[in-house]
Order: structure tokens, then sequence, then C-alpha cells
């Protein structure tokens, strides 16, 4: 055993709500040796993060709480401890000297009001009982560590002064500062850009190498633990219901839900009509008992791609068509107000002169990483931001000249479906009213009666029950309410919709839905889509065309496959390189790189 | 930063322009001739165009406007000819000549606010340096009471929420916004500096300065301080009892509170370092804006107590229609609440670094 670090054996976290209990975690049990990588994955709600947090004892209590099993580090020294039967303040000498943790939100896991280097020394400082200088100096190296530019004016900025790739290196730093035997990830490149993630796995690997720690990492992304993963333990509902080694997990995995889950990404190399989903591979009868339909992934996606000429005579007659919307040099410029009286003395070029057509039935991606100004660009085709120069001609009239009462007709042909599907739904309306309100202020239908009719039948078109009407948004959960989301942009029978990162704040296996779903109502409904993203995976998976932005400026153009196979600069190269596709020689390569060997 | 206060100082000019100028106006449109009210009941028409000259009532209201201006502003041109109204007195001015020809000099000077009406031969600038200080002590006093223990009592009721430590802070809280100030002056005074005065000491009524019985001049009281004090901090305390508390409770929710912990510092350095101090911010609003209204006077507690602050001044001075004296003190308060807010606007920056 003297290479074992953490020991899990049956932990129970359960959190107690109203009168019930629900077991986040039931029972589960793993081991974390020296210098190995497990996976922990799982959908929201799947108790992964809620057993790391357990390990550092970080459940809010109440409403949650430890109820049985036992946690065992093994210290440096060869002693070992039940971290569960320890006190408060014992449990505070493990916490970031031996047990470090990152956590998922960089942008608000830094205290904005202290400097990012004096966040880190503090922690020097408690465990090593350094000198103020002595601290800085250490914070200094390991920033140098951490490969943040210019460490000594790092130290001394705030969190809000500096970007979230950023952020979550001096996170790192923080949790690397006392040398802890193991680090715990939460997720901790799930908001960030693809390639930012990518340096971060790689500063990770590299940190495990060096200092021979052992990692969890959790993710709900497979393609993320292919990358740096030795073992993998997937969690559903509280449950542990695979775990293994990474290779033999992705070559053949026995559990249903491991099989959903490792089917449901969007694949690279070829078009499936619809995204196999987890509930493909497994039924849940009314015990709660997961039932295996039985089926390997190889087998269920055999039939379901769509063959390369088919592709090829859609477009061919998609692309004859006049097109519906014609960008012509637009720009959206955000002015900067400064100087002695609030004039404005810079512009931030969010869409700076962007030039492209959307033809009828078209899904047209939109990519790029964080600030390159697609969102601007989505949000400008609508209105929702004035247009700084430039014509948006949509069926021959141009967006930007509209009247108020021309916008509002303008607007019933096209919707928005936003990011974030906890904000952008009033938590006081109900989803029928929500859903409801458009098609009153756009007067479709003669009554509220008839119009409650089609709210229902459009929620049975979302999957959702049409009994849910008079429920507010916090009782849906992520997946439902961007399924919420989309009722409401159809309630006025658009003709075109954005779909504003519409997929990005959900779970693979939610997100292979939700695309499902919006590619089913696309035909059904003849709907055109401006697809935004900043997943390529995602956007090459769902558009006929692909539009790569950079700084305001459109980087490359054309048909998505022969960007994604050949792309033309190395922007859109690099984009390219950074996804995590949770191919086989991935996995090869990491575990050849630590001495593995595979067959 | 200094960009900041320089632009921060303009727009306080031009706010202090515009209190002075809708006052001035205002005040000069009121029913009552103050000339008349002074001369009383000994009405005489050569008596009442002296004093009409005298103070300048006889000239049109735009010319008395700009002279009023031409007072107040450190830099101000006056006449060398003793029959102008605008003649340079050094008895009226306290100023420093930086230009002079032989009719007329341009000076700069302490802000002129003109003399009492009533209380003849008293300029404004000596009412106000007379009385605010005491006031100034009294809300200083007051709204440390009520930081203090406000943010004691808020921290506790929001790491012990739902507790009886918590309910009860919170009825007391609510208590004490509930009740008027004048009701709990009077309660206090009579409890305290009445009924119990024995065991504490205190008086119902007094000032910070008291004339000695024995003749021996003037002698500060701290002891008169204490009820009215108290009196003044309850709402405020009851305030910010619960912004502290609501704040913190969204402060403890945050991410980096949970970093803070899995850093492994203590219950006590998570909760003053990491979580006050972002909780703060809602606390100095209310604070600042509450401070600068005492500021002016708290005139129920300070005529209750008779304690003889800038408030009791006030409404002695409206109610005799001491135009100078109520323009003067509305033209101080107006500069107090500049310097207050600017003070807590470089207070923000300082607290939350997002700001600046």
């Amino acid at each position: 055993m003297g290479n074992t670090l953490l020991e899990f054996k049956n932990l129970v976290t359960e959190f107690h709500t109203e009168g019930t209990t629900v077991k986040a975690v039931n029972g589960v049990s793993f081991t974390l040796n020296k210098g190995e990588t497990i996976g922990i994955v799982g959908e929201s709600g799947s108790g992964k993060s809620v057993t790391s947090l357990s390990a550092m004892r970080l459940i809010p209590s109440p409403p949650g709480k430890i109820s049985g099993g036992e946690i065992i580090f093994h210290q440096k020294d060869g002693n070992s401890t039940d971290l569960l039967k320890i006190s408060e303040e014992e449990m505070r000498k493990f916490r970031g000297n031996d047990i470090a943790m990152i956590f998922q939100e960089p942008m608000t896991s830094l205290n904005p009001v202290f400097t990012c280097g004096d966040q880190v020394m503090e922690a020097i400082m408690l465990h090593q009982k350094l000198d103020k200088k002595a601290a800085k100096a250490l914070t200094i190296k390991l920033f140098e560590e951490v490969q943040l530019p210019t460490p000594e004016r790092i130290f001394s900025t705030y969190p809000h002064q500096i970007s979230g790739g950023q952020k979550q290196r001096v996170m790192i730093a923080m949790a690397m500062s006392c040398q802890p035997s193991v680090l715990i990830a939460d997720e901790p490149t799930t908001a960030l850009d693809v390639t930012v993630q990518k340096t971060i796995l790689h500063l990770m690997q590299n940190l495990q190498k060096e200092h021979d720690m052992g990692i969890m990492f959790i993710t709900h992304d497979l393609g993320v633990i292919a990358e740096l993963a030795d073992k993998v333990v997937v969690m559903y509902k509280g449950n542990i219901v695979e775990q293994g080694n990474v290779w033999d997990i992705f070559t053949n995995p026995q559990h249903p839900y491991t099989k959903g889950l490792l089917a449901c990404r969007p694949p690279l190399d070829k078009r499936y009509t619809s995204l196999p989903t987890v509930s493909d591979f497994m039924k849940i009868d009314e015990n709660g008992e997961i039932i295996d339909n039985g089926i390997s992934v190889a087998e269920f996606t055999k039939d379901l791609a769509i063959p390369e000429s088919e592709r090829a005579a859609r477009q061919k007659t998609l692309f004859a068509k006049e097109p519906i919307l014609q960008i012509k040099n637009l720009k959206t410029y955000f002015p900067i107000k400064n100087g002695f009286f609030g004039g404005i003395t810079d512009h931030v070029k969010a869409v700076d002169n962007i030039t492209f057509d959307v033809y009828p039935g078209e899904t047209l991606g939109l990519v790029g990483e964080s600030g390159c100004g697609k969102t601007t660009c989505g949000r400008t085709i609508i209105r929702l931001e004035e247009p700084t120069e430039g014509q948006m001609i949509y069926k021959g009239q141009d967006i930007a000249k509209m009247n108020a009462d021309e916008l509002r007709v303008f607007r019933k042909d096209v919707q928005i479906i936003f990011q974030d599907p906890y904000s952008s739904l009033n938590p006081r309306m109900t989803i029928g009213n929500a859903i409801m309100e458009p098609m009153q202020v756009h007067g479709i239908l003669e009554n509220d009666e008839q119009r409650k009719k089609r709210v229902e039948e459009l929620l049975t078109r979302v999957s959702l029950d049409p009994a849910h009407f008079y429920r507010y948004p916090h009782e849906f959960s992520g997946g439902q309410r961007q399924r919420i989301g989309i009722a409401r942009a159809l309630a006025v029978n658009p003709k075109f919709i954005i779909c504003d990162e519409s997929v990005s704040a959900l779970d693979v296996s939610v997100q292979a839905q939700v695309l499902n779903l919006l590619n089913e109502l696309k035909e059904e409904f003849g709907l055109t889509y401006i697809f935004i993203s900043h997943d390529l995976s995602v956007v090459k998976y769902m558009s006929d065309r692909m539009v790569v932005m950079q700084a305001g400026k459109i980087e490359e153009m054309g048909d998505a496959d022969q960007i994604y196979n050949k792309p033309g600069t190395p922007y859109t190269q690099k984009l390219i390189d950074a996804i995590p596709e949770g191919k086989l020689e991935d996995i090869k390569n990491h575990l050849e790189s630590k001495g593995v060997k595979v067959k | 930063m200094i960009a900041f206060c320089i632009k921060k100082i303009t727009y306080s000019i031009l706010v202090l322009w515009g209190v002075l100028t809708l006052v001035f106006f205002l005040f000069n449109v009121l029913p009552g001739d103050p000339a008349r009210m002074m001369l009383d009941q000994r009405e005489d028409s050569e008596q009442l165009e002296a004093l009409k000259q005298k103070y300048g009532f006889d000239k049109p209201i735009s010319s008395q406007y700009f002279l009023y201006l031409n007072d107040l502003s450190p830099l101000s041109f006056h006449s060398k000819n003793k029959d102008v109204f605008h003649y340079l007195e050094s008895g009226k001015y306290n100023y420093t000549t930086i230009f002079e020809t032989q009719k007329s000099a341009m000076v700069v000077k302490f802000p002129y606010l003109r003399e009492s009406f009533v209380k003849r031969g008293k300029t404004v600038s000596s009412i106000i340096s007379d009385t605010f200080p005491n006031t100034f002590v009294l809300a200083f006093a007051s709204i440390c009471i009520a930081l203090f223990i406000g943010i004691f009592l808020g921290v506790i009721s929001a790491v012990y929420k739902d507790s009886l430590l918590d309910r009860l802070a919170l009825f007391l809280s609510v208590l004490g916004m509930s009740v008027p100030s004048f009701f709990s002056a009077i309660l206090f005074a009579w409890f305290f500096g009445f009924l119990l005065s024995d065991i504490t000491g205190l008086s119902m009524t007094g000032s910070l300065y008291e004339v000695d019985d024995y003749g021996r001049g003037e002698f500060v009281n701290l002891k008169n301080l204490i009820l009215p004090a108290i009196t003044l901090g309850i709402r405020p305390l009851s305030v910010i009892v619960q912004l502290t508390r609501n704040s913190l409770l969204e402060v403890l929710k945050a991410d980096y509170m949970r970093t803070a912990i899995a850093k492994g510092l203590s219950k006590f350095v998570v909760l003053f370092k990491h979580g006050l101090r972002n909780a703060l911010n809602p606390v100095v609003t209310a604070v600042s804006g509450w401070f600068a209204s005492m500021l002016a006077g708290a005139v129920f507690v300070e005529y209750i107590f008779a304690w003889n602050g800038i408030g009791k001044e006030i409404v002695d001075a409206l109610n005799n229609l001491d135009l100078p004296v109520v323009m003067g003190a509305v033209l101080f308060i107006a500069t107090i609440f500049v310097v207050v807010n600017i003070v807590v606007d470089i207070f923000y920056g300082i607290l939350d670094p997002r700001i600046t």
C-alpha cells in the first residue's frame, strides 16, 4: 500500500432539504495512487463534485452531511488518517497543505478585493510559516512555474485585471504552493476556451510529473479525460457505475451509461442523422433501476451516418436559392468613455467589417474564442446592439434602417436562444406564461385560451410535460430550461433562429439531446440557423458552412467539413488542434509517455 | 486618480452653484419682508429705507443674486468706494488682495456668508462654527456606535443564521427602525436621565460645553453626549445590522469563500478578512448618506436634549425668517454632502479595487 494516497471507502453524503433526504453520493469507493490521475466523469447531479468536496470536508452544512464511510489519507510520513473522523481544526492543516483544490469557475473563485499575489502568499505563510519576503519570492517562482507572463506584475494585479485562463493559473499556483500530495481539480477547464484548456491541461500534466502528485480530475467531458487520466471513475446518480483503466473504458465500456457518454459526443469525422444519447443505451424502470438495452456503440452508430453524397446533394439545392440574410461590411463598435466630461476617446471594435450571407434552410456556424465578437455579431443582427456601420439585409430590407414597427415584425421572424438557461428566464414567471408572452406581444392566435393550447403543444414538442405550464424556472434542470428557451423562440413561428452558445452550459449528454432537438425542429419548421459557439466540434457537427472569427474579423469562411479537414489559417488549425477529441491515439500517447504499455 | 479627483471637484462646484441659485431664488420669492421683521413694531419709513439699503433689498433681485455670489466666491471683485454695497471692508472680509486699481480690487477670500438678521452683528460663519462642532461630535459618536455594534450584530446574525440570536437581532433592528427618534429621545431622556439618573449620573438635557456653576468658564461635558448619541445611533444601527447580515450572507455563498476555506485558513480569517471586506460596500453607502444627513443636524434629538447643534440653529432661523443664516446653513450642509460623497467614492476604490 506504499503508493496509496487517498482511499474512498463507501462514502455516503446526503443533503437534507424541506424534509426530504437526497443521497448525492451513495456508497462510493475508489483509490488514488501516487503519480496517478483519476478522471471522475458524470453529468451534473451525478455526485462527482460532492465526492471531491467531501474529501476536503467542504460540503456546506446544513443542508449537506457526510453520513457514512471513510476517506483515508496516507501522509508523506507513513501515517494514515481518516479525514472524516478528525476535528475541523486538524482538518485545516490538511487543506491547502496536503490536499489542494482547483475549482470550476476561475472568474469567481478568487477574492476580488485582494491581489493575486496576496492570495497565494496567504496559503504559503499559513502552512510553511515563511515570512512575507520569502513568501513573495516563492509566489513569484510559482507564477513562473505555471507560466504566467510577467509574474512580478501579476503578483500585484487584482483578479479582474487578468484573463480567465490566467486566473486559473493563479488558482493552480495557489494549489501547488505547499506541494500537496493530492490535487483535486473540479472541472478546472470547463469555463475556458479550448485553446486555453489545452495549455492548462498540459501544465497540470507537467506539474504532476515533477511533483509526483495524485490528481482527481472531475469533468463531464470524456474527451478531456482521454488527454490525461490513467483511471476513470464513471458516476451516475450518486453511484459509481463503472471504474477502471482509461484504455479499457474507452475501448470496451461495460456499463450502458458509459457507452452512452462515449457515443453522445458530436463526432468530427462524420455526420449522424441524430446523435446517440444515453437513453439509447439504457432505460430506467419504475424503481429507478438501470436496464441495459444490450447494444454496443459500434452497433448503434452503424446506420446513423449520413453519406457524403447525400450531404453534397442537399447543399447543392441549398446554395442555389437567394440568401435570406446578407451581412455587408458590418461593424459594431463599443465606445470607451473617458476624459473630462466622459467624451468618447476610443472604441472596442467588437465586430470589425464582416461580410457573409445566410441561405434559407442552412445552418451557418459562427465559431471563435471568447471575445472574438461572435456573440456581438448575433446580437447586432437582431438589433440588440446597434450597428456602427454596414448593411444587414433580411428579405430585401436593411435591418439597420428599420423603424420600431418594422423591427417588431422582423423580430417575430427572427428569434434568439441565449446561452445561459439559468438567467434568461424570468424567475417570477411560470414557464407557460414565459412562452405565451411573445405570442401576446405579436398578436399570434386570437385569445389566451388558444395560445395556452399552442404552448402545451410546443412543450410536448420539446419533450416536456404540458402539465408543466404552471411551474417556475427553478424547478427545472439546465437541459429542460434550454428546451423551454427553444419553445419560447418557436412560439412566434420564426423563420430564422440565432442560437447563441445555446448548448455551452450543458453537459455533453444533455447537449446531444438538445442538438438533436434543434436539428429535428429545423426540418419540421423549415428553419434557418446561425449557430454560435466556442466549441468547434459542435459547430462543425451542426453547420453546413462555418465562419471562424478572431478579434472581430472573419478569419476563414467556407464549408464546415472542408475547413475542418483543411484549415486555411494557422488560427483555425490551432483551434482544431485544441479540441479534446477523446481519440484512442491520445490515450495511447499520454499513457506511453508515462511508461505504461498499451497493446 | 488625480484626474478622478479633479473631475469630482469640478462636478461638486457645479452642484454647489446649483444649490446656491435655487436656495437664493426660493427664499427671495417667499412672502415676508425681512427688513420689516427686523424693525419689529418700531416701524419708521426712514429706518426701513436705511435697512433696505444696508442689506441691498432696494436692488433688483438679479443684482442681489450677483452680489451674493460675489460675497460667496473665494475669488471676488470689490469696490473701494465706501457707499457701494460691495465695498471692500476689512471687518467683513478676510482677504488677500491679488490685483487692485484705484477704484476696485480683486481679492482671494474666505467665502463671506453675511450677517444674521436677528442676532445683530453676528456673522453666519461664526454661528455655524459655534454650533457645527457640537453637531459633528454628536453625529460622529452616533455613527461610530452604529457602525461597531451594527456590523458586529450583523456578522453574528449572518453566521448564526436562523438561530435564536439571529432572530433576536433582527427583531431589535426592526424595532429600532420603526421607533421615531423624537419618541426614543424622550424615552431615553426620561428613563436614563430622570428615573435612573442617580445610578447613571446622567442628566436629561445638556450640551457638549457647559458653563461651570462656579463661574470658572466653559468646560467639556462628555457625559452629556451619551444619551443623544445613542438615541441618534439607533436607526442607522438597525439598518446596518440588516445590511451587513444580508450582504454577508450573499458573500458567504461566493466561490472565493470556498477557495479561502480550501486553503486551510481559520474560520475567523475566512470570515473577517475574505468575507467582511466584500460585504461592506452597501454598508458604506448607507453609512455615508446617513452620516452626512446627521451632520445637517438632528433636529428632534438636538431639541429634546437641548444640544446646541446646527439643526436647532436652522429651525430657530427659519422661525425668525433669518435668511442669511438659513441660506448659509443650507450651503454649508450641501458642501458637507459633497465632501462626504467624494470621500466615500475614494473609500469605495480602496474597499473594492474593481471600481477604480
